[in-house]
């Protein structure tokens, strides 16, 4: 196909008989009946419940029968529970603090691994088998090594190993972040690779002409030029932390007490386990919420936005 | 010719960090692959990093016992019809917002790149009620259609983002040629897209494979049980026979590891490309 | 010309996705077992169950009516503990319920029978009533009719202990009163042995203690006035003083530091017990069957104890009382076909409590709460065993059934919640006290 296209007849040349004879699939490309399928799919099964999560919240349901009218009740009473606010305060901890160990840890992993020793590139493969369990196989696996009584801390016979590392209502936010980490610093470090690799070489010569020694091409170079991959990567890793459910859910199941239930789980646990469905779609209206202006704002200021003038352009 | 990092000398420290974390990576795989091979009765008494001193095959045989092979082919059938779908309606729609020049077609892409903001749990309720409503909870249909819904803004995106790079007048020599649609789609659309394809593929594939909460909420019995929700009850089913939860564990990874042996660098740069500057 | 080629186009799409489903629906294929009454083929009917505990004798029994029953068929499921309890309500909710629902009665019973989701069995297990203890029985009725018939053994709540451990660390029998209890902690903490497993992730497993203590503080009543729903009813001093003695407890370290992340659902604060790294454990009946699956040495050796929860000296309660679960319950879907809500209570009236059922009960360590079963008693294995329950159950004053499940649901999880913060020392007794009152309303 394509040789058939760069052989043919340049398109430029037929242009005026194309605005005249079919002028307007020529200047509107193709029909948007080709959307159609997408937007059905996605406006049924992703807008309709964004909106049917807005319903809900006003509503009475306790998963029998249907939901009734609750008018602002279950408003005024997620948030007023003390239990929201611990998870809204733990979300943005989990938020803050997973970007801060993911970012750098992905960063300079990434660094590493475009290196071009052999080594590198070994250790590289073994780096990314995290990314093949589920979060359900992570969580169900750190859990028995982390166990009080049979895993890690009985192996090494050392004492401050053997904690209750997800009883531990001081450590277990911080063995949660641990287990999040190891999921999902070696996507990152794969995205900080690419970008690494994509930096023009002879950036780098010139630095060495310049005498810059690796910390300072590091800083002077490296980091600067991977402004956008950084973006990206955080962006990801922000909205992520609103789906860290899984992992938390199977890992600690929002304990110990209520020590690692963020929102998403907040929401599940209201939803499924105390059969609020209202309470539970006031948190998920929020949530939904955060994410959007949370991906706007990163937007913004990452100039992402560009895409859609550049659009306009076209 | 691409030594860019701009290394000379060995960094030793860059060495240490780099062993460390294949540390840190590898110990827990190292204990998972370990234990599931220890007998049940040895989990309580064995240091648990020790080599097993009697293994055995047991606690695999107890998952494939228990219908981990129907959960198996639940997976593949959910994945294989989603990712399908998920390519197909999103191949279209990229080329509509591309090479359509309407101002609804602008409105659609950023009607999906709203979608791409929102987080997916947000909305479970209502996506449960929904499946209630159309009478297929606990059906693979409950998971394949909402899989979908949530992977098309990303998808759409990336290949669209893909598709802008592809030169103009390709399209219009074609449509002067007289090419339809379906043959323009076919044709040109499809064989210039893919890797974004190939990427996006890859990428809702482990999305939909390795998905927990769409199962959990969306299914009950064994017969529409998918792997990730199979691992989570093997854990209440199998008391205290960590084992065999493990075992299960390993299974579940190994498809997904096959894929990585054969085909790496499809799967690296798959998960990357899109996400590329 | 061309907007019809895209239409066509559309068709195709929406005709592969019809197709890539088909494709899958013949994966699943008919579902056999029907999980739903729209798809639940004339006669057959399907179960839900629970795994663990007397899962053996529900297997058993299943497997009997089949083979007898070609054409009208139980077909079970089996799901843990916690996986259950969040699947079963949605599935009834949803009217995919199976044919007969297992439950604790309490709250949820109630909230079935509101919504008309379980159906009125009164006529057709009226043979029952004669055989069954007539305060279990009652849990499963509503106004005078039945919608729920109990289907296992009865679970009171046991302190079990590992004797050796107990005499290694010099305490002399098993704690008898609260003193004793506090006492028998410290020992063994000097010993270096936890001296209580106690399953916190888990978060039910907590309930049990401040169920006992405050029935032997307050006696029944207490819990009743929460239940009926009087406005701050969680304030009764019995509540505080509970509270009080649980942290007390665990400031004793009587639970060691490591209950966090331990789960009741796969054993795990049961196997510190037959492994040696935990003395005792408060624990359901139902956990005796897995004490005999997983350490069945440790149990032939005689070296399993088990007693009732120790009194608390100025108690109002009898000590005699019991928490825990009377037994679990059938009930029959409202919403399955008439066939197989036929078969379904056919199975009911034919094997609950039938003379094999309650001899493969007793078999695996489960006393059913049935009049009369002494001399079976005598006759099974563990016969000591299966007597201490038996007339603790038959002599026990007042049996208050687990107060997450006698409670609606959302004051349920509420509880567990908040108790939960009280065994972690993240909460004072009165914060809590304001926090339940709280879910008065």
């Amino acid at each position: 196909m394509p040789t058939k296209l760069s052989t043919g007849r340049r398109g430029v040349e037929r242009l005026p008989a194309a605005m005249g004879a079919d002028r307007r699939p020529a200047r509107r490309g193709p029909s948007l009946w080709l959307a159609a399928p997408a937007l059905a799919l996605f406006g049924v099964f992703a807008i309709v419940p964004l909106l049917g999560v807005l319903a809900l919240s006003f509503t009475d349901w306790d998963g029998l029968g249907s939901p009734a009218w609750a008018g602002l009740s279950n408003w005024a009473r997620i948030l007023a529970d003390p239990l929201t606010h611990e998870a809204f305060v733990l979300t943005v901890k989990v938020t803050v603090f997973s970007w801060l160990t993911q970012a750098p840890l992905s960063l300079l992993l990434g660094v590493f691994m475009a290196g071009r020793q052999r080594y590198r590139a070994v250790l590289s493969v073994l780096f990314f088998l995290p990314l093949l369990f589920s979060a359900a196989a992570v969580g169900i696996a750190f859990k028995s090594l982390l166990d009080p009584n049979f895993g890690i801390g009985a192996a090494f016979g050392v004492g401050w190993l053997s904690q209750d590392w997800l009883g531990n209502p001081r450590l277990a936010l911080w063995v949660v972040l641990f287990v999040i980490a190891w999921c999902f610093v070696p996507f990152h470090s794969l995205l900080y690779q690419a970008g690494v690799r994509q930096i023009p070489a002879s950036l780098y010569e010139a630095a060495r002409l310049d005498r810059a020694n690796g910390v300072q091409q590091f800083f002077l170079i490296t980091l600067p030029q991977l402004k956008y991959t950084i973006i990206t990567s955080s962006t990801l890793m922000v909205v992520g932390s609103l789906t860290y459910f899984d992992l938390i859910f199977v890992l600690t199941g929002g304990g110990p007490g209520n020590g690692t239930r963020i929102l998403p789980l907040h929401m599940y646990l209201l939803g499924f386990r105390s059969y609020d469905m209202g309470g539970a779609s006031v948190v998920g209206v929020f949530l939904v919420v955060v994410g959007l202006t949370v991906s706007l704002a990163l937007n913004r200021l990452s100039g992402a936005h560009k895409m859609e003038s550049q659009m306009e352009g076209l | 010719m691409n030594i860019r990092t701009g290394i000379k000398r060995p960094n030793v420290l860059a060495g240490l960090g780099g062993f460390a974390w294949l540390g840190v990576i590898v110990l827990p795989i190292y204990f998972i692959l370990l234990t599931s091979l220890r007998p049940r009765t040895d989990y309580f008494t064995e240091n648990p990093l020790s080599i097993p001193s009697r293994p055995t095959l047991d606690a695999y045989q107890q998952v494939l016992e228990n219908n981990f092979l129907l959960y198996f082919g639940n997976s593949v059938i959910v994945t294989v019809a989603s990712v399908f779908v998920i390519l197909l309606v999103s191949l279209m729609a990229a080329y509509v917002v591309v090479r359509n020049r309407s101002k609804p077609a602008r409105r659609i892409f950023q009607f999906f790149l709203l979608g791409i903001a929102i987080p997916i749990q947000a909305t479970i309720i209502p996506v449960y009620y929904l499946i209630v409503q159309l009478g297929l909870y606990d059906t693979l249909w409950a998971l394949i259609l909402p899989s979908i819904a949530f992977s098309i803004p990303l998808s759409v995106m990336i290949l669209s983002n893909f598709l802008r790079d592809v030169p103009g007048e390709l399209f219009e020599s074609m449509t002067i040629d007289g090419a339809g649609q379906a043959k323009m789609l076919w044709s040109l659309v499809l064989p210039m897209s893919r890797p974004a394809i190939v990427t996006v593929g890859i990428y809702d594939a482990l999305q939909v494979w390795n998905g927990f909460l769409f199962p959990l909420v969306l299914t009950q019995s064994a017969h529409a049980r998918v792997i990730p929700l199979s691992l989570w009850s093997y854990q209440g089913e199998f008391t205290m026979n960590i084992p065999a939860v493990l075992a299960a564990v390993v299974i579940s990874v190994i498809p997904l590891l096959t894929a990585y042996i054969i085909g790496r660098r499809q799967l690296v740069s798959g998960l990357t490309a899109g996400f590329g500057k | 010309m061309k907007s019809l080629t895209n239409r066509a186009l559309a068709v195709v799409s929406a005709l592969a996705l019809a197709l890539s489903s088909a494709a899958c629906s013949a994966g699943t294929g008919p579902d056999p077992t029907g999980t739903g009454p729209a798809n639940a083929t004339a006669e057959n009917a399907t179960a839900w169950a629970l795994t663990g505990g007397s899962e053996e004798a529900f297997r058993a029994s299943f497997d009997r009516w089949n083979s007898s029953h070609p054409d009208a068929t139980i077909e079970a499921e089996w799901f843990a503990n916690d996986a259950y309890k969040e699947k079963i309500r949605t599935s009834v909710g949803s009217g995919n319920a199976p044919t007969l629902i297992y439950s604790w009665a309490g709250g949820t019973l109630a909230d079935y029978v509101k919504n008309g989701s379980v159906a009125d069995i009164s006529s057709a297990v009226a043979g029952l009533s004669s055989k069954v203890l007539p305060s279990v029985l009652a849990n499963g009725q509503i106004d005078g009719k039945t919608y729920a018939i109990p289907n296992n053994q009865s679970q009171p709540a046991i302190l079990f202990y590992n004797k050796k451990l107990l005499a290694q660390a010099g305490v002399s029998g098993v704690p008898t009163t609260y003193s004793e209890l506090l006492d028998a902690v410290a020992k063994l903490k000097a010993a270096g042995i936890t001296p209580i497993s106690l399953a916190g992730q888990s978060k039910w497993p907590e309930l049990m203690y401040i169920q006992y203590l405050t029935d032997r503080i307050g006696g029944p009543e207490v819990f009743q006035a929460i239940l009926d729903g009087k406005k701050g009813a969680w304030s009764d001093p019995a509540i505080t003083e509970a509270l009080t003695k649980i942290q007390e407890l665990v400031n004793a370290g009587a639970f060691g530091d490591a209950f966090g992340s331990v789960t009741a659902d796969s054993g795990a604060d049961t196997a510190l017990v037959h492994t040696g790294k935990a003395a005792m454990v408060l624990q359901g009946a139902w956990v005796y069957p897995d004490f005999l699956n997983n350490a069945a040495d440790f149990v032939a050796a005689g070296d399993l104890g088990f007693a009732n929860f120790p009194a608390v000296g100025s108690g109002k309660g009898d000590p005699a009382n019991i928490v825990g679960n009377p037994a679990n319950f059938w009930s029959v879907s409202a919403a399955a076909s008439a066939g197989a809500q036929k078969t379904a209570t056919d199975y009911l009236d034919a094997e609950i409590y039938s003379p094999q059922m309650i001899a493969d009960l007793l078999a695996v360590g489960a006393v059913p709460p049935v009049i009369g079963l002494e001399d079976e008693i005598a006759k099974a294995d563990n016969p000591e065993f299966l007597g201490f329950v038996y007339s603790m159950v038959k002599d026990a004053p007042h049996f208050q059934l687990s107060w997450d499940q006698a409670l609606p649901a959302r004051q349920g999880q509420a509880l567990l919640d908040n108790l939960a913060a009280i065994f972690l020392g993240q909460q004072t007794p009165e914060q809590f006290v304001t926090a339940m009152n709280a879910t008065l309303v």
